[in-house]
């Protein structure tokens, strides 16, 4: 395992062009995987505890936001408009 | 509305379209580009004279092959998620429509205050008036108030249809059992045009959809004469 990582090494030193691969599909990979891992933990739709939180999604606040990025709703200023369930 | 050998997007009637069109544009300008640069370098080097049969790396030209792709596709990337999380938000509408698919018909319910149903079948080819569109026009349509968020509560009868207004962005399926929502805004007064989009049967291709937007004090007026009429 840690022969094939001098072996990769060894050849980065004669061929430097290959880094910026390296650093575009490491990082584009470390991000999908921290975005599917949010997906996971925080998603409304994924239940994990079934005990004590068994329906996440029937639990989300009126102003609660649960996508990553909003673009025009900010969700601190909605209103709560409707009863309490 | 679409019109024979229409190349590009239709003029767009609500703001989430128009940022699709301009998504569209920023990325067709960035692949011609693109394809351009590509055909120019083919072209010149099956068509040159000069021989090098000694080349066999360069580390200059690939770290610059592999930087400029990945910055062109991360300003692609941008723009893409920013339209894609804009088109998701809903943004307190107005009004909520519910549209159903049939085999071969689309039915609309208004049912914020009264129970307005009606149904929308395309008018026959040898029905047409002449100011009517072949395929398109309907025998009602689904009128909506401009400048107001719309909600869209889509499902089906039967099988799988699809509702798509282009010219609005709008498209969702109509799947039987499942409830789905789009919410759109029209900026301005007009009659629009879309078709079924899943195929659903022998007359999948006779089914349109025709919104029409009136202004917001004319609407009462509309959903009114159609209590009256059903």
């Amino acid at each position: 395992m840690s022969s094939m990582f001098r072996m990769v090494g060894k050849q980065l030193k004669t061929h430097p062009s290959l880094i910026p691969l390296f650093i575009f599909i490491g990082g584009g990979a470390t991000m999908s995987m921290l975005y599917l891992g949010r997906l996971a933990l925080k998603n409304p739709d994924v239940s994990w505890d079934h005990k004590n939180n068994p329906e996440p999604w029937n639990n989300i606040e009126p102003n609660q936001q649960y996508k990553f990025f909003t673009v025009n709703t900010d969700y601190s200023k909605l209103k709560k408009d409707r009863p309490d369930f | 509305m679409a019109y024979p050998l229409q190349l590009g997007l239709q003029d767009a009637t609500s703001p989430v379209m128009e940022e699709l069109i301009q998504f569209h544009d920023h990325t067709l300008m960035i692949a011609l580009l693109v394809s351009t640069m590509v055909f120019y370098t083919i072209l010149t080097s099956v068509t040159t004279k000069l021989t090098n049969k000694n080349m066999l790396d360069s580390q200059g030209i690939e770290t610059i092959w592999t930087i400029a792709p990945a910055l062109i596709l991360i300003l692609i990337a941008m723009p893409s998620l920013r339209v894609l999380y804009m088109m998701d938000e809903v943004n307190n509408p107005h009004l909520t429509v519910k549209t159903i698919g049939h085999q071969w018909y689309w039915s609309y319910e208004y049912t914020d205050y009264k129970n307005l149903e009606f149904d929308s079948y395309m008018i026959p080819t040898q029905d047409l008036i002449p100011r009517q569109f072949r395929l398109f026009d309907t025998d009602h349509r689904m009128v909506v108030p401009t400048d107001s968020p719309v909600r869209m509560l889509i499902t089906a009868d039967d099988v799988i249809h699809s509702t798509a207004v282009p010219t609005l962005g709008v498209k969702m399926d109509a799947i039987p059992g499942r409830l789905n929502q789009t919410t759109f805004v029209v900026s301005h007064p007009g009659v629009f045009y879309g078709q079924c989009s899943e195929i659903c049967g022998a007359n999948h291709s006779f089914m349109p959809i025709t919104v029409e937007a009136i202004p917001l004090i004319h609407f009462e007026d509309w959903s009114t004469s159609m209590l009256a009429k059903i």
